[in-house]
């Protein structure tokens, strides 16, 4: 099978081509019009649950079973949001649909609240997110003048506000609880579970977080409905995703794949393979939180969900990192503790601790001062984190630790013994001479 | 009303409780950093993590909602290995540099490293620097390195002293509690309630200026008692100088002298609070004493001015009496025993608001800056002190009348516990024992009565008022 499809990218990206009458002349706004006019908000919902759509945040969670919880008629006010954080290493795939397709999620994001009968919606975007701000406030407006968003959308009953709040810089504020907390002008800690926050979020109302990509395939379902949308992908995990490739790479950028696509095929043909014709040592599937797998494991497989988590790791939020041979592990390990021990929120005990205490070691390492228990310590560290903290960072890292340690202990070692890199503490991917 | 099972014991639990509440109503202890029973639940010091029954991971039971049939066990080898990992977490940048400090003995750090830890920290690495003394108020000094962001400050200043004062700069192991800013923050200097947080922190990071570096609690006794501040009559400890502790060779008056105050948990009347003012009894109670009887202004035994005060009540027509309202029930109805009938008596507020205080809040201070004001009242009436032209004898007991008003070329017994200038212009002087050197009790506003124990001997020299009023009423009773 080819596997082709396409339900995001389906269009030339072009100066104009993020606007709306382009946008409307692409076929924007007839789910819109379709749900608002012909469809009630349960069977929307029921569309969704069937298309068996899943969340592009990373953990893959239904968003049907996610919006079910939702009593339609509870008397409260619900909220949704759109999880526009992106704050993964590596992961910039959000940033191409608020950049180029931005009434793409605005329909989506109407049809939802239509669906979970929202009066106001928010968008929680990244802080460093400037020109995805722009564009996106722009279509915003192009929206609300033309009738799409606000009072009384296209003359019918149905009204709904889409509230773009900007983030300050924290990656925890990407986690779900964290950006409520984050709207609701706090600081942004991650909240306890349970209450869940579909019972209560948001302003301690019933409220639904979708990633951005999540929530744009739901104007292709709506107008395709679910059936079209599960022949896509595999039966697993219907539809497509968009991959944000970067590393060492020849032609890095953001790639819509159908479920199940060749990683071969991705890799060499699509990306035009590795920088400088060099060998892929290892990918990091989707975020750095999840577990590298090696150049041979990936040679194989497929882009499907089910393939990737036997292999044992996920395709977690789809910012997916190439790796050249003569890259130095110990290097990656160190600037990938670097980054959570700097955006450990410090709120819960094992990751506020954890994170500097693996950060440290691993300095104390590159530093020549390292001892063979340090690599242990280190995996004893994540696993004491793993499932003991408010959010899932303090888990997170600890894949990330573990996964590393488990496939390349001897660079490590080599460093401890020899006080110095296998190779040259290289980051980059350089010619061989 | 669910039933759960905690480590195998069926309990009957309410469905609003958690898994930490239950164990806690029913005397089984899992520990608690964060967590705190009159504050919103955190979750973030991870130690009271439990394990349901048939799972292989384990989850924080202060969050933890109760539902039937529920099944937990607090002590397995998986809760007590993430127990141990959250210690050696907690203690990894924490100084434990216990023999310099004010919690030692109380801390709760400590406390836990014995019971679930008792190992040496795994870490080789320098531990976090952090700010030492950084100066919360003029009260209270916070030392960043031993704090564990437990947040119970943050959460007492915002949820129950609503201050808003204290809030968390930064991120990770370089987070630091820090003075908040924004609307509606009031600085903790303002906050009556501030040194709470001393006592809630489960660490040695909150620390009491006027406490610093003083004593060691284990010297301490504490001895239940009732703060005289205002008619709320909070029941507090007095933390005093153990007597088998006693020092030999500094001032003696260390070991009668009032180390620091805490609240005594009362759901009652003030639950785990006290305003700062109980913090601050040593300076009321610990004002000069007054430590002899004196007859216009001279030093005599107690049997002379015992007699004199006879003599002046025996041929009084008219006398007339302004009563306490810091003395205790005992003290009072004593007094109306000896002379409730020859006395017109009234009551008088000894102490009135300070200029710096705050007169009434919503939370525990009463515009009533007296103790037993209402006990005084019920016995003697509650109108004001007013003095018939054939007035020929005054007694005050304790402080607070104004003599400028009292009818002039009238006698005046007074007794009162402090040195004072209208001492020595009494006809005669009986000086007074404080609250800490005798037993009693106060009846606060609300009519719950409380009682405090003698903390010290009564300083040399001094009389208890019941003992006067004994005296003087024998003496009344044979001579008319």
């Amino acid at each position: 099978m080819a596997k082709d499809a396409r339900i995001l990218m389906t269009f030339p990206v072009t100066a104009t081509s993020h606007r709306l009458d382009e946008a409307r002349a692409r076929g924007q706004y007839t789910a819109l019009e379709k749900a608002l006019k012909t469809m009630t908000p349960t069977e929307i919902g029921k569309e969704v649950t069937a298309s068996g759509l899943q969340g592009r945040g990373g953990a893959a969670f239904s968003a049907g079973r996610k919006w079910s919880v939702i009593q339609l008629d509870d008397g409260q006010p619900h909220y949704l949001c759109a999880n526009a954080d992106e704050g993964e290493p590596g992961t910039f795939k959000d940033r191409w649909i608020l950049e180029n397709s931005p009434h793409q999620l605005i329909e989506s994001m109407v049809i939802a609240a239509y669906a979970l009968q929202v009066r106001h919606a928010f968008v929680y975007m990244r802080g460093e997110f400037s020109g995805p701000y722009e564009r996106l406030q722009g279509a915003l407006d192009e929206a609300y003048a033309a009738g799409l968003v606000g009072e009384r959308i296209l003359g019918t009953d149905f009204s709904c506000d889409i509230l773009i709040y900007r983030g300050a810089g924290s990656y925890v504020c990407g986690e779900a609880s964290a950006l409520i907390t984050s709207i609701e002008g706090k600081r942004g800690y991650p909240r306890n579970r349970p209450p869940r926050l579909t019972v209560k979020g948001l302003y301690q109302r019933p409220t639904v977080i979708n990633n951005v990509e999540t929530l744009s395939n739901i104007a292709w379902i709506v107008n395709h409905g679910s059936a079209a949308f599960k022949a896509i992908g595999t039966p697993k995990a219907p539809g497509t995703r968009l991959i944000s490739i970067s590393g060492h790479i020849a032609r890095p950028g953001v790639y819509e794949i159908e479920y199940g696509y060749s990683w071969k095929r991705l890799i060499y043909d699509d990306c035009g393979g590795m920088l400088e014709g060099a060998r892929l040592k290892c990918v990091i599937p989707g975020g750095i939180s999840t577990k590298v797998l090696t150049g041979e494991e990936v040679e194989g497989l497929n882009l499907d969900p089910a393939e990737v988590e036997a292999a044992g790791s996920s395709m977690g939020s789809g910012g997916m990192v190439a790796i050249a041979e003569g890259t130095c592990m110990v290097r990656l390990l160190q600037v990938l503790l670097r980054f959570y021990h700097h955006e450990s929120c410090g709120q819960c005990t094992p990751c506020r601790e954890g994170m500097g205490w693996m950060h440290r070691i691993i300095d104390r390492i590159v530093a020549g001062q390292g001892r063979l228990e340090d690599l242990d310590r280190m995996i004893q560290i994540s696993r004491l984190q793993d499932g003991n903290t408010i959010c899932g960072m303090g888990d997170a890292a600890g894949y990330a630790v573990i996964g590393i340690l488990a496939k390349y202990r001897h660079e490590f070692e080599h460093w401890i013994k020899n006080g110095s890199s296998m190779f040259e503490g290289n980051l980059e991917c350089r010619r061989s001479s | 009303m669910p039933q759960i099972f905690i480590d195998g014991q069926p309990f009957e639990a309410r469905t609003e409780q958690t898994v930490m509440q239950v164990a806690d109503e029913n005397g089984i202890y899992i520990p608690r950093l964060c967590w705190h029973p009159q504050l919103s639940i955190a979750g973030n010091c991870r130690i009271c993590v439990v394990q349901i029954e048939g799972r292989s991971w384990v989850e924080i039971s202060c969050n933890m909602p109760v539902s039937e049939g529920l099944r937990v066990l607090t002590d397995t080898e998986l809760v007590r290995a993430h127990r141990k990992a959250t210690m050696q977490f907690l203690t990894l940048n924490h100084p434990v540099d216990c023999g310099i400090c004010d919690k030692a003995g109380e801390c709760t750090l400590q406390d836990y490293h014995v019971a679930y830890n008792g190992e040496a920290s795994i870490s080789h690495e320098p531990k976090v620097v952090a700010t030492k003394f950084y100066e919360l108020s003029s009260r209270i000094t916070l030392d960043n390195e031993r704090c564990i962001l437990c947040t119970r400050c943050v959460r007492f200043t915002r949820e129950v002293s609503q201050s808003h004062a204290l809030g968390v700069l930064d991120r990770g192991d370089h987070s630091v509690i820090r003075p908040a800013g924004g609307e509606g923050a009031r600085p903790l200097e303002q906050d009556a309630y501030s040194d709470n947080i001393i006592d809630i922190c489960p660490v040695g990071a909150l620390l009491s200026r006027q406490f610093l570096y003083k004593e060691r609690v284990w010297y301490l006794k504490a001895t239940p008692s009732v703060c005289p501040g205002c008619a709320r009559g909070c029941t507090i400890d007095i933390w005093h100088r153990r007597p088998e502790w006693a020092l030999k060779s500094l001032d003696p008056r260390h070991n009668a002298s009032i180390s620091r105050v805490t609240p005594r948990d009362n759901p009652a009347v003030n639950g785990p609070w006290v305003c700062n003012k109980a913090r601050d009894l040593a300076q009321l109670l610990e004002r000069p004493r007054a430590h002899a009887p004196m007859t216009r202004g001279r030093e005599v035994g107690l049997d002379a001015a015992l007699a004199a005060a006879r003599a002046l009540i025996g041929k009084a027509r008219h006398p007339v009496a302004l009563v306490s309202s810091w003395a205790s029930n005992e003290e009072l109805q004593a007094f109306k025993a000896a002379f409730g009938a020859r006395f017109t008596c009234f009551v008088k507020a000894d102490h009135q608001p300070a200029e710096d205080e705050v007169v009434q809040d919503g939370l525990l201070i009463r515009a009533d800056k007296n103790p037993n004001g209402d006990t005084a009242r019920a016995l003697f009436g509650d109108a004001a002190p007013t003095f018939a032209p054939d007035t020929d004898l005054v007694l005050v007991w304790g402080e607070g009348a104004d003599f400028a008003r009292l009818p002039r070329g009238v006698p005046v017994i007074l007794l009162g516990a402090f040195l004072a200038p209208e001492n020595g212009h009494a006809e005669v002087f009986f000086p007074l024992s404080v609250m800490t050197e005798r037993r009693g009790h106060y009846t606060n506003f609300q009519g719950i009565t409380s009682a405090f124990e003698a903390c010290f001997a009564p300083a040399p020299g001094v009389v208890h008022a019941v003992q006067v009023f004994e005296k003087l009423a024998l003496r009344e009773a044979v001579t008319s």
